[in-house]
């Protein structure tokens, strides 16, 4: 590597760079008995960051504490979900139904990948197992679809009638276990899709 | 592990999603948590204070979060360039894991988030710190790892054994496998 083309982090003070050595294939001579030029050396060295030094202080919170605080944390956030995952799935199901009539919204696929990634990803940390199972396996034929897969409509349709189910009171506390037929269906479903 | 007074940059596209890791982190004592939902938020926050550790989504808009983190780790005047970066992504094909790793990721984490596993993450890069590598292709965290249970080892360097990179639609890793890709070499250093 050339000189000085490895320049100090930007911060000074922190992380700092505690030691520095150098490794790499170190330079050979060829056969006509000129050296070779040098290949590429790696610098290696120690960073302390702030979060490390930080991190390490005494006085943090148990592991156990912090997960029961956490946990608390979105418990407080449960009330506001039954809004929010009205509001997720209408806008899903309207983005689906659009396409399906031939009105599809430009981006309409990345959008409702979106949708179900947010669904998925906010059901399952909230303990909703059934809807992030439902959301989780809408995912996975979405993505399929993005990367090539023939778009069956029937197939994301049947995934938003099943997240329409889930989403009432009944079916929210739910497992996948408690409803095979339902959750066996949709794999069936996108494993036809994605093969 | 004390998160009071680090700030932490929540950097995810869904404002929902955002909010409970938000919670998590307050559950674990965090009292500076900051959100951006794209990649030019991330750099308009870093130009405007000091980050001690970003979580980043690997779907972050408008280039995703490795390009992200490739521009932060690449930009040689950046006070950020070490900020320990911990990238979010459903997607745990072995592959997709290795380019968050080779983006320069001190970790991956699976979505959906639990609070076990965000904790878990977190404390591991504080009291695990791996050494930085700043080459010509690349700079970020120390690569080199072996891989418990993978036949043959993998490595990176010379001495190392080859890497059999898995194709694209090979199965989605566990987060213990992940964890795995991540965990530097405790000897050989």
């Amino acid at each position: 590597m050339a000189k000085g083309k490895h320049p100090k982090s930007g911060n000074q003070k922190t992380p700092r760079v505690a030691a520095a050595k150098t490794a790499g294939p170190k330079a050979e001579a060829s056969k006509a008995g000129k050296p070779k030029a040098p290949a590429s050396e790696a610098r290696i060295f120690t960073v302390d960051t702030r979060f490390q030094q930080m991190a390490r202080r005494a006085g943090g919170i148990p592991r156990n504490k912090a997960l029961e605080r956490a946990q608390s944390a979105l418990d407080e956030v449960k009330p506001s979900y039954d809004d929010w995952l009205e509001r997720e799935v209408a806008g899903l199901a309207e983005l689906v139904k659009n396409a399906e009539g031939g009105n599809a919204e430009p981006g309409w696929l990345e959008t409702a990948a979106f949708r179900s990634r947010q669904l998925r990803d906010s059901a399952a940390p909230l303990g909703f197992e059934l809807l992030a199972f439902i959301a989780s396996s809408l995912c996975e034929l979405l993505d399929s679809i993005e990367a090539g897969s023939e778009c069956n409509m029937e197939s994301v349709t049947c995934h938003i009638d099943a997240l329409m189910l889930a989403r009432q009171g009944s079916y929210r506390r739910m497992k996948p276990e408690q409803v095979p037929e339902l959750t066996k269906g949709l794999q069936r479903v996108v494993k036809h899709v994605t093969i | 592990m004390n998160l009071r007074d680090l700030v932490i940059l929540v950097a995810d596209p869904s404002s929902y999603i955002s909010m409970l890791i938000h919670g998590m982190l307050r559950g674990f004592g965090s009292n500076k948590i900051l959100e951006v939902r794209n990649s030019t938020g991330v750099l308009q926050t870093l130009m405007g204070q000091k980050i001690d550790i970003m979580i980043c989504d690997m779907h972050l808009p408008p280039h995703g979060g490795l390009s992200l983190t490739r521009a932060i780790r690449s930009k040689t005047d950046n006070e950020h360039r070490t900020m320990p970066i911990l990238m979010m992504s459903s997607d745990s094909r072995e592959a997709t894991i290795k380019r968050a790793r080779d983006a320069g990721a001190n970790m991956v984490i699976v979505k959906p988030i639990s609070p076990s596993s965000l904790y878990d993450r977190l404390s591991w890069i504080a009291f695990n710190p791996r050494k930085f590598v700043d080459t010509e292709t690349y700079f970020g965290p120390d690569r080199r790892f072996k891989i418990e249970g993978y036949p043959g080892g993998v490595g990176r360097r010379s001495g190392d054994k080859e890497v059999e990179i898995g194709a694209e639609s090979g199965p989605a890793l566990g987060q213990d496998d992940i964890d795995n890709l991540f965990s530097s070499v405790q000897t050989g250093d």
